[in-house]
């Protein structure tokens, strides 16, 4: 039996209560549509009530026609709160595939159904057509078998993305912890092993291939700046210097030249962002802030980083200074991260007046300034013109500003969202959301917070996965994350997008916006605004986040049905062929 | 008896010795804390309107108390530095941090200045204040220095912060980790 991606099966059978929607079943045969390079997916599901052994092939599709399927078993979490089954960690498989159902390591009582998600690669030359390929399921001496068939269109979706979606994580030490049997292997060499390595690059690897953006934090809120995030230092005051790029450039060398994405389907390509190490007490003590030293220790290690840049070519990404620290954690005194008090943007000034005496004005390498903001974002927007120009704003609050994607995109500065992830109990529509709501603001991108943090135990005692939307392969003796079906059908929405979005060459920008929203949640461009409430008029000290906003529209929340995007999907590809 | 435990038996002595000398060098610089630490300044870091919020909850708003969270710059910069340049007097890596009683709260104390180690025997990660450990009280109370070892791994040593008017309104925690983890609390 089969899904479209966007219905998720449960392990008896059916498909999970956030996806029901009326008339879904598991069809008989499977029918997908895509452009080329571009992923197509869907699920298949091995029903068997009596249970037992059993075996599923997925044929191949013509060799000639380049298509190459990628199979992955659903795993169903076990939800504490809810006691539910949700399908959400992809464990890479071969076809065909054995194994018995219930399904040994997932130990889920009576289960009677197992999920396949089918990822097929369309590449860029695929000749546009039909092709036809077969699944196989064999059990009890009998094999029944559903048809797949692809139509390919004649649309590429373009390798720049009209919306970048990045994935934040936090350090390094948590490595050790989700992959505990390399750690046990490697021992102490652990984290200066080149699994280590790897391991960091299958990560930033794992949400490229799946058209994201991955972003690491290297240092603390008080300072600490973990090894392998920024050169080694020596010296104090005017002979303050860099002594060693070792770990920097065995962490950073293959991000930066693109190397490390050679195996990808996307092919080699540098990374767009990454935090620099740069905060209140690196590469500049602390202890001289505010005397002459400060100034001499960042301009001169700022310098020399700029010089190692430029000389190793890295000049395609692009280099965040960006604070993360607040005053709450006590390591410093002013707020860099979502600043609430005024008086804090002093700080911000003077680093991009350091920034400035470091950095050639005339370098390849590019140095942004990024602010994550929340409170008082309007009022930054107007201070801090010219000196931020990366702005990473919460979602919530920026929807109040209609106003601000023009002005911010028209001084030239980099404009994200950020918020959370959509937990697996939300329908399967939710995290598209994220993918359409910067495209029909005019901005760059969003960030989902944190994206690597499953919890304690995701296999069996699951919270949702609202801070993660990958896993660790340790358990499957995989070495490296796996994806999840939240990410891929992100993934596809981003193919959709991109897509869409090179229609705006013939058509009006408001047209396509007017009518993705119209075929997502029956909105219009105006409803993707929200009035800004009048709490937001006063000083940002005298609100709290028990103020009431607007009541949140419930075709964003609660109403929105987990085929939204199937509908957005269906106006692309009519646009499509309308275009060809 | 295998021979990783007659090892670790053999070593034993000496690193029992070694545990002592650490605690011994943090317990003088823990001295020279109390002396340089000015508690009139400590007393100003944090904020008046931040004091108020402090200890404030509301269902609706879990992050009431530390949205509001604020510290007087100056004072807050001049006592950073002061305990920099404390933790300098140390030949391994150590954090010297500032902790100060909770007024309104006598069974509650925060931690008010961290350091780049980020390293503590007591702070758990992310509280803006937390019940007052009885090593604190004591050192609050008696202005005894206090050592407190935390595992095998991590000495603290407790000393008090005085105000001009001689009462004790502070303490400095300084602490080292015999294997120090360079990747804790990087987040």
């Amino acid at each position: 039996m089969g899904l479209p991606e966007h219905l998720r099966p449960d392990p008896f059978g059916g498909i999970v209560e956030a996806d029901r929607v009326t008339g879904a079943a598991p069809a008989h045969q499977i029918v997908l549509e895509s452009g080329r390079a571009a992923y197509a997916s869907c699920h298949l599901i091995a029903i068997l009530p009596e249970g037992g052994a059993y075996g599923l092939e997925v044929q191949g599709f013509p060799a000639e026609s380049g298509l190459q399927t990628d199979l992955y078993r659903e795993w169903f979490h076990f939800l504490t709160a809810s006691k539910r089954f949700y399908p959400d960690a992809l464990v890479p498989v071969q076809s065909s595939y054995r194994s018995a159902m219930p399904e040994p390591d997932n130990r889920i009582p009576h289960q009677t159904a197992q999920a396949f998600w089918v990822d097929i690669w369309v590449p860029a030359n695929t000749r546009p057509g039909t092709y036809k390929t077969t699944a196989t399921l064999k059990a009890g001496g009998g094999a029944a078998s559903i048809p797949i068939t692809l139509r390919v269109i004649g649309a590429t979706v373009p390798a720049e993305d009209a919306v970048a979606i990045d994935h934040n994580s936090y350090g390094t030490s948590w490595l050790a912890d989700d992959y505990p049997s390399l750690r046990d292997r490697l021992g102490a060499d652990f984290f200066a092993s080149d699994e280590f390595f790897t391991l960091i690059h299958s990560y930033h690897r794992i949400f490229y291939e799946n058209r994201g953006v991955f972003h690491q934090l290297g240092y603390g809120h008080a300072g600490k700046v973990g090894p392998e995030f920024a050169p080694r230092l020596e010296g104090s005051g005017k002979n303050k210097h860099i002594v060693d790029w070792t770990l920097f450039d065995r962490q950073y060398g293959p991000l930066f030249d693109g190397s490390a994405f050679a195996t990808s389907r996307r092919g080699p390509k540098p990374i767009p962002f990454v935090y620099l190490p740069i905060n209140p007490e690196w590469p500049a003590s602390f202890l001289w802030w505010g005397e002459p030293g400060y100034e001499k220790e960042f301009v001169n290690v700022v310098s020399a980083m700029e010089r190692h840049f430029r000389e190793k070519g890295w000049t395609a990404t692009r280099f965040e200074m960006f604070f993360n620290h607040k005053k709450r954690y006590k390591g410093f005194p002013w707020d860099g991260d979502e600043a609430r008090f005024v008086r804090d943007y002093d700080y911000i000034r003077e680093y991009a007046r350091l920034l400035k005496l470091a950095v050639p004005a005339d370098t390849p390498v590019k140095f942004v300034t990024r602010a994550d903001v929340s409170w008082t974002m309007e009022r930054q927007f107007k201070e801090l013109a010219g000196i931020i120009n990366f702005w990473v704003c919460g979602g919530g609050e920026f929807g109040w500003y209609d106003y601000a994607p023009r002005m911010l995109k028209e001084r030239g500065d980099i404009v994200w969202i950020y918020g959370g992830t959509p937990a697996v109990t939300e329908p399967s529509s939710h995290i598209t959301l994220q993918v359409l709501r910067p495209w029909m603001w005019g901005i760059d991108g969003f960030v989902h917070w944190q994206t690597t943090a499953p919890g304690a135990d995701p296999w069996f005692q699951f919270e949702g996965g609202s801070e993660a939307l990958v896993y660790p392969g340790d358990r499957f003796g995989i070495a490296a994350p796996i994806p999840s079906i939240r990410l891929k059908i992100q993934r596809n929405a981003v193919q959709d997008i991109t897509l869409l979005n090179t229609y705006r060459k013939t058509q009006p920008i408001e047209r396509l916006r007017a009518e993705a929203a119209r075929h997502f949640n029956e909105t219009t461009t105006k409803d993707w605004w929200t009035p800004k409430p009048a709490f937001a008029s006063k000083d940002p000290l005298e609100w709290t986040n028990a103020d009431e906003a607007s009541p949140e529209d419930p075709r964003f929340g609660s109403t929105l049905d987990a085929a939204a995007w199937q509908r957005v999907r269906a106006y692309v590809l009519e646009l499509a062929q309308e275009v060809k | 008896m295998s021979l990783r435990t007659i090892l670790l038996l053999a070593a034993g002595p000496f690193l029992f010795a070694q545990s002592e000398d650490q605690a011994k060098q943090l317990d003088r610089v823990a001295q020279v804390a109390t002396a340089m630490v000015d508690g009139d300044v400590c007393l100003r870091i944090q904020t008046p309107r931040s004091l108020q919020f402090l200890l404030k909850t509301d269902p609706r708003d879990p992050w009431l108390a530390s949205d509001n969270y604020d510290v007087d710059d100056q004072a807050f910069i001049q006592t950073k530095k002061a305990l920099m340049r404390l933790s300098r007097l140390c030949t391994e890596a150590c954090d010297a941090n500032l902790w100060m009683p909770v007024t309104s709260s006598p069974s509650q104390i925060q931690i008010m200045i961290r350091n780049v180690y980020e390293m503590s025997g007591f702070w758990k990660w992310g509280d803006l204040h937390q019940e007052m450990p009885p090593e604190m009280k004591r050192v609050l109370a008696t202005g005894d220095r206090v050592t407190v070892r935390r595992g095998s791994r991590m000495i603290s040593v407790l000393a008090p912060v005085y105000d001009s008017l001689g009462d004790i309104v502070a303490l400095v925690e300084i602490v080292s980790q015999s294997k120090r983890d360079l990747r804790e609390n990087v987040k």
